[in-house]
């Protein structure tokens, strides 16, 4: 658990409804002005607190990493990134302070005015899935079973790596595929380049070597 | 089917005496903040998305009741003041366009 401002404000607000409510079920007062007056505040303005701010705190929550490694196909993944000695993409980002403990989220979210709302839909796609096919599933086979729902954009790795500044021109593969980058022919994450942010993920599947990169196409 | 089901909950919310409906709307708020509460301290997918739905729709219900505790409150006064300030019995009626 996290405390911040907004987790301290949900739990005083909430603790003061409840001894408001608690009070009135047991004490069982006249309904006086007063009374009427506390109900507001325990039914109403108290409880509006807590749902504005314990909102806002488990929204913050979801963009942790552990709340993501909670469902336990995701363990491998959260275990890699936070293992030091990883060198995979994904361990390399999240040893990086501004992607820090939010390293999943930072990645996978959508860009946008509303990219939290469409990214915390997919999120309930996400737990649907769980629900419904993944709960039971052994490790071993989320592994190879399991596939990212649509390819990895370069648009979000290009958050970060604009294309523009000198020390990413340097590379000469990027200077000599930056329009295909641009156009979209050529991804960050694609065969011949990066490869997969989480490549330990990768091995056994078809179209991938040992290593869990992918293999060149023909 | 939607009017007759708001007349029916109307009908029911209607017959409860207002202690009643602020003593349920009193537990449904306390069973919404053990949600939001269990939310905040265990931020879990299950608390967290419990808290966002159910959570909230057992809060706003509670919310609801109370106020309609309080629009019924309020009718109800203004009922009384009405027939307390009526002409008596045997009055003459006043004419609908006449000014008072």
């Amino acid at each position: 658990m996290h405390f911040d401002v907004f987790t301290i404000v949900a739990l005083v607000s909430a603790a003061i409804a409840a001894s408001i409510l608690i009070w009135y079920l047991v004490a069982r007062p006249a309904l006086s002005r007063p009374v009427k007056l506390a109900l507001l505040l325990g039914i109403g303005v108290f409880p509006i607190m807590t749902a504005g701010s314990g909102n806002y705190a488990g929204f913050a929550a979801t963009k942790h990493r552990t709340f993501c490694g909670s469902c336990h196909v995701m363990t491998p993944y959260q275990m890699d990134v936070q293992d030091t000695d990883s060198k995979s993409l994904a361990a390399i980002h999240s040893r990086n302070q501004v992607f820090g403990d939010e390293s999943c989220y930072t990645c996978h979210a959508d860009y946008g005015m509303f990219g939290a709302i469409s990214t915390k839909m997919a999120g309930m796609r996400h737990v649907y899935h769980y629900l419904l096919s993944y709960r039971n599933m052994p490790l071993a086979t989320s592994r190879t079973d399991i596939h990212i729902r649509s390819e990895f954009r370069s648009e979000i790795c290009k958050r970060c790596h604009t294309t523009t500044a000198p020390g990413w021109l340097s590379v000469p593969d990027h200077r000599g595929l930056r329009a295909e980058l641009q156009s979209g022919e050529v991804t960050c994450l694609g065969s011949g380049c990066h490869g997969p942010a989480h490549p330990w993920s990768k091995v056994g599947r078809p179209g991938y070597d040992e290593r869990g990169l992918p293999l060149e196409a023909p | 089917m939607t009017d007759k089901l708001n007349d029916k909950v109307a009908k029911k919310l209607n017959d409860k005496p207002n202690s009643k409906l602020l003593r349920l709307a009193s537990v449904l708020t306390l069973a919404a903040l053990a949600l939001m509460v269990w939310s905040v301290l265990v931020p879990a997918p299950l608390p967290v998305m419990l808290a966002m739905s159910v959570g909230q729709v057992v809060g706003t219900a509670a919310l609801g009741a109370y106020l309609w505790v309080v629009i019924r409150d309020v009718r109800g006064k203004g009922r009384t003041a009405r027939a307390s300030a009526a002409p008596p019995q045997g009055a003459p009626a006043r004419h609908k366009d006449e000014t008072p």
